[in-house]
C-alpha cells in the first residue's frame, strides 16, 4: 500500500460546555486519523459527542483543549479570513435538513462557495452545471428547493459540498430526513463520489445503512472513542442486520 | 504568524485566506434576494410605509396649519376660522402646540417600534442561512455587509412610498377640513421641506439600526449555533 496520506488528525480533544454552572464534558481526550479517499462513519446515540467532534473536525467549533489537524493545518491556530479559508476550500459540508438557501435555484446554490472562493461568474455557473450533472439533477438548474423533493434537495447540497473540490465531505446525518430508499440513494451517491473521484468522506450518523458503505466506523459513548472497525470487520454485523429485516 | 505556524501551510500562508468578496457581488445578492423574496418583503414593506405615512401626516398637516395661520389673506383666515383653527390667545397657541408635539412623539414611537420589530423578525428568521453561508466561507463582514445593504433599500424605497403616501393622505385631510386650494406655494414648501426627507432618512436610519444588532449577533455566532437557533 503507498503512503496513506493523514487528511484529519485528532490529538487529545476536549471539549467543555458550561449549561448553567454545571460542566459538560463533551469529549473526554479523543484521538484519531482519517486517511485521504477514506470514508469514515461517526456513530454513536445522541449526546455521545458524536456532534461536537463532528464540529471540530468541520472548523465549526474550537477544541477546550487538545489539537484538530485538517491536511496538517492546525484549526485552532486559525485566525477568521483562514478559517474560512479552510471552510471554504477544503471542506464540504452536507446537512440534516439540506440548508439550502431556500431563495435560490439550484445553480445559484451550489455557486454560493465559488463565489465566496473568488471565481467569476462564467466559471462557477459552469463547474455548478457539470456538479449538478454528476449528482443526477443536469434537468433541475433552475428549480428552486421547494420545487424539489427532499431527496433532489440533498443532492444539490452534495454538489454544493463539492463545489470547490475539498480535501473532506463532511456529512451529518444526510439521510436522517429521507425515506428508507432515498436514504440508500445518497449513500449509493457518497460512496460513487469515493470511489470515482477519491472523495473524502466523513459521516456522524445513527443511520446502520451507512456502516455497509464505509470503510471504517468510530464508535462514541460519553465524549470517548470505545471501539473502531474497519469494513472487515463489520460485514458480519452488517449481515446479521441486514437478515433481520 | 510565527514561523512554526507558516510551515504548517507548506510554506505559504499568503494564499490561504479567504479574500474578501467584491460589494458589487453583495449588491447583486441582495438585489436578487429582495426580488426573489417579494412576496414576505411586502409585508415588511407595508409596515414600514405606514408608520412612516402617519409620521409624515401628522407633521405635514401640522406644519401646513401653522402655515395658514400667519396668512393675512381674508378667504384663508375664513376658512380657518370655520374649521376652528384660528388661534385667539397664546394659552391656545400654547395648547395647540403642546398636542402636536404629543402627536409627533406618538406616531414617532409607533414608528420605531414598528420598523425595529419588523426588521428584528425578519432578519432573525434568517440566522439558519447565516449559519449555513459562513459554512460555506462567508467571512462575518460579509454577512453582515449583506444585511445592511438589504436594509438600506428597504427603509429607503419603505420610507419613500410611506412619505409619499403621508403627503396624500395630508392633502386629503386639508381638502376635507379646510380647502384643498390652500395646499400651494409656501404652504406646501414648508410642510414637505425639511420634514418629509427628514422622515425618508430617519425611517432608513431605523430600519438598518433595527436590522443591524440581530445581523451581528448572527454574525458572531458559531456556524452551528446559528443554524440551531429557532425562532
Amino acid at each position: 500500500m503507498s503512503v496513506t496520506r493523514e487528511i484529519v488528525r485528532t490529538h487529545e480533544v476536549r471539549k467543555t460546555y458550561y449549561m448553567g454552572s454545571e460542566e459538560v464534558h463533551a469529549l473526554q481526550g479523543v484521538t484519531t486519523s482519517v486517511s485521504a479517499g477514506e470514508y469514515v462513519s461517526i456513530m454513536g446515540p445522541s449526546g455521545s459527542g458524536k456532534s461536537t467532534f463532528f464540529n471540530m473536525v468541520g472548523g465549526l467549533d474550537k477544541p477546550t483543549a487538545g489539537e484538530v489537524y485538517i491536511d496538517e493545518v492546525d484549526v485552532s491556530q486559525l485566525d477568521v479570513y483562514e478559517l474560512a479559508w479552510l471552510r471554504c476550500r477544503k471542506i464540504g459540508y452536507i446537512f440534516q435538513t439540506f440548508n439550502l438557501i431556500p431563495v435560490m435555484n439550484a445553480l445559484e446554490n451550489v455557486s454560493l462557495p465559488m463565489v465566496f472562493a473568488g471565481k467569476s461568474s462564467d466559471e462557477c455557473r459552469d463547474k455548478a452545471a457539470e456538479l449538478l450533472g454528476k449528482v443526477g439533477l443536469g434537468d433541475r438548474l433552475t428549480h428552486r428547493p421547494v420545487e424539489m423533493s427532499g431527496g433532489q434537495q440533498q443532492r444539490v447540497a452534495i454538489a454544493r459540498a463539492l463545489a470547490n473540490d475539498p480535501a473532506i465531505i463532511l456529512a451529518d446525518e444526510p439521510t436522517g430526513n429521507l425515506d428508507l430508499k432515498t436514504g440508500q440513494e445518497i449513500i449509493a451517491l457518497l460512496t460513487q463520489l469515493k470511489e470515482q473521484d477519491g472523495v473524502t468522506i466523513i459521516t456522524a450518523t445513527h443511520d446502520h445503512k451507512m456502516l455497509a458503505a464505509s470503510d471504517r466506523v468510530v464508535w462514541f459513548t460519553d465524549g470517548k472513542v470505545i471501539r473502531v472497525q474497519n469494513r472487515d470487520d463489520l460485514n458480519i454485523q452488517v449481515g446479521t442486520i441486514d437478515g433481520e429485516d | 504568524m510565527s514561523e512554526a505556524q507558516v510551515s504548517i501551510f507548506d510554506g505559504d500562508r499568503t494564499d490561504k485566506r479567504l479574500k474578501k468578496v467584491p460589494v458589487s457581488k453583495a449588491w447583486g445578492m441582495c438585489l436578487q434576494n429582495l426580488k426573489n423574496r417579494r412576496g414576505r418583503y411586502m409585508l415588511v414593506f407595508i409596515s414600514i410605509a405606514v408608520v412612516v405615512a402617519f409620521f409624515v401626516t401628522t407633521l405635514t398637516f401640522q406644519r401646513m396649519v401653522g402655515e395658514l395661520r400667519n396668512d393675512d389673506d381674508v378667504h384663508t383666515r375664513a376658512v380657518m376660522q370655520r374649521a376652528g383653527l384660528l388661534l385667539t390667545d397664546a394659552a391656545a397657541e400654547v395648547k395647540q402646540r403642546d398636542r402636536m408635539i404629543w402627536l409627533l412623539i406618538l406616531s414617532g414611537a409607533l414608528a420605531f417600534v414598528g420598523v425595529t420589530n419588523t426588521m428584528y423578525m425578519s432578519v432573525t428568521e434568517r440566522y439558519r442561512e447565516i449559519g449555513t453561508l459562513k459554512c460555506l466561507g462567508a467571512l462575518d463582514g460579509f454577512v453582515v455587509q449583506l444585511f445592511i445593504i438589504e436594509s438600506v433599500l428597504i427603509g429607503l424605497v419603505g420610507s419613500a412610498i410611506g412619505a409619499v403616501l403621508g403627503l396624500l393622505l395630508t392633502l386629503v385631510q386639508v381638502g376635507l377640513t379646510l380647502e384643498f386650494g390652500l395646499v400651494r406655494g409656501w404652504v406646501l414648501f414648508h410642510g414637505v421641506w425639511p420634514g418629509v426627507p427628514l422622515a425618508i432618512i430617519g425611517g432608513t436610519v431605523l430600519t438598518v439600526l433595527a436590522s443591524i444588532y440581530p445581523t451581528v449577533a448572527a454574525a458572531r455566532m458559531k456556524p452551528v449555533d446559528a443554524m440551531r437557533v429557532e425562532v
